[in-house]
């Protein structure tokens, strides 16, 4: 799956997705029926460009994730059982406020989390490096592949 | 710094394939301001794959106008000479670009979807910014990592070497300096320079990671500077240099960039890359 994007699973399925750079990869799944789902989302707030979050929610960090966690209710998840983790929010070198678009994403998603009473189970966020991120929905296993290097987030 | 290696690079710059015949042709009509669609035409004619090119992209939503252009004469009297130029390069820039980019880790075709997101990005940040930049940022923004083309075999042949070093918290280009004896920057203004492209290009090429090195700051290096890291940070092209890149202070202050500005043009920028590259990809 690409940037701006969602998608869901179930048992057998594997969802992947590539060179998360300054945005959020965030995981959600239910051990109990074995659904997921991941979200590659972009930036952090929907209106910077509300026509753009009208055609593809999955872009912005604050509709995005209510919407991934939407989908899982309706197919039966149950939000005690949901494990949350979260990988990406990557920044370049030097420190640059206008370049603290990982950050931002991170913070709002962390805002959004504390509201709703959810608990990160695990995180993998920040530095200068891409990860792809490997989410297993047989297992809820998810594993990072980051500058060579495969560890289990 | 290693001079054999330094050695090897010059010679591929030599032996780098040079812009086909007919692009050339083209780039040297379209700076012409006597030339007429006609002539163009003419030198197009015998080019199935470049016609095909300059209609789709004509078409594209990008590139686009309301009427649907059937003719390459058509395309340039109601796109213009500039966008035309831009359109060529990038079908010609298509080819060049689309396989895989070992040492950098790009998989076949994203070093192209990389290459047209910085020219977009640098696009939208003039209009954003509400700049006067000359035509010739699109251009450099499309080419700007040519060089990886040719350090790519060498940074992997020494990638441990230039992670040792990146690993000390210096930018990758750095890392290419230290271990290479130069970075792909230069490798790409180089090859530039045996096409004979204009000097703005070159310029905007060679310091695209280090535009306070530039003798004569201009707006186009910094809005590639600034295009490249953003597109980076949308993971448009990141491989293993990953976010390892420096973004120069002087360079933010001097354009005023706001993060609103960063944000609305990464929310512009993602769907023209991919309806460009679904483009090519049939």
């Amino acid at each position: 799956m690409g940037v701006a994007d969602m998608k869901i699973g179930k048992e057998g399925d594997q969802l992947v997705t590539h060179a998360l750079g300054s945005c959020l990869g965030l995981m959600v799944y239910d051990p109990v029926i074995r659904i997921g789902g991941l979200l590659h989302a972009m930036l952090p707030l929907a209106k910077i460009n509300e026509e753009k979050a009208r055609t593809n929610p999955y872009m912005f960090v604050d509709v995005g994730v209510p919407e991934l966690f939407h989908q899982l209710y309706d197919l039966g998840g149950q939000k005690n059982r949901l494990i949350v983790k979260a990988a990406g929010c990557g920044k370049p070198l030097g420190d640059n406020e206008a370049f603290r678009i990982g950050e931002r994403n991170f913070t709002v998603l962390k805002k959004l989390l504390w509201k709703n009473n959810i608990l990160l189970e695990s995180e993998d966020v920040g530095g200068t490096f891409s990860r792809t991120v490997f989410f297993d929905l047989l297992t809820g296993r998810t594993t990072i592949r980051s500058n060579g290097q495969e560890t289990e987030l | 710094m290693n001079e054999k290696d330094k050695k090897k690079i010059f010679s591929q710059v030599q032996n780098f394939p040079s812009m086909s015949g007919a692009a050339a042709k083209l780039l040297a009509l379209l700076d012409d301001p006597d030339t007429t669609p006609g002539q163009i035409e003419e030198v197009v004619r015998y080019e199935p794959s470049l016609t095909a090119n300059i209609l789709k992209l004509s078409n594209s939503a990008y590139f686009g106008l309301p009427t649907k252009v059937g003719s390459v004469k058509q395309a340039i009297i109601l796109l213009g000479w500039k966008r035309v130029t831009q359109v060529v390069m990038t079908s010609c820039v298509s080819a060049l670009m689309a396989k895989p980019i070992v040492g950098y880790e790009l998989p076949a075709g994203e070093l192209w979807r990389h290459s047209i997101g910085v020219s977009i990005a640098a696009e939208m940040l003039v209009k954003e910014l509400k700049l006067q930049s000359a035509h010739e940022v699109y251009t450099a923004a499309l080419l700007h990592d040519l060089g990886k083309l040719i350090l790519g075999s060498f940074v992997k042949s020494e990638l441990s070497v230039i992670e040792a070093k990146a690993a000390d918290g210096i930018a990758f280009d750095e890392a290419e300096r230290l271990v290479l004896g130069m970075d792909h920057a230069e490798v790409g203004a180089e090859i530039l320079k045996s096409w004979s492209l204009p000097a703005e290009v070159i310029e905007i090429v060679r310091w695209h990671h280090d535009p306070g090195r530039a003798v004569k700051p201009t707006v186009g290096i910094d809005i590639v500077h600034v295009a490249n890291v953003l597109c980076l940070t949308m993971g448009i092209g990141i491989g293993r240099e990953g976010l390892r890149v420096e973004l120069s202070p002087m360079v933010t202050a001097r354009l005023g960039l706001k993060p609103a500005v960063l944000e609305i043009v990464a929310s512009q920028t993602l769907q023209w890359v991919d309806e460009l590259r679904d483009m090519f990809k049939k």
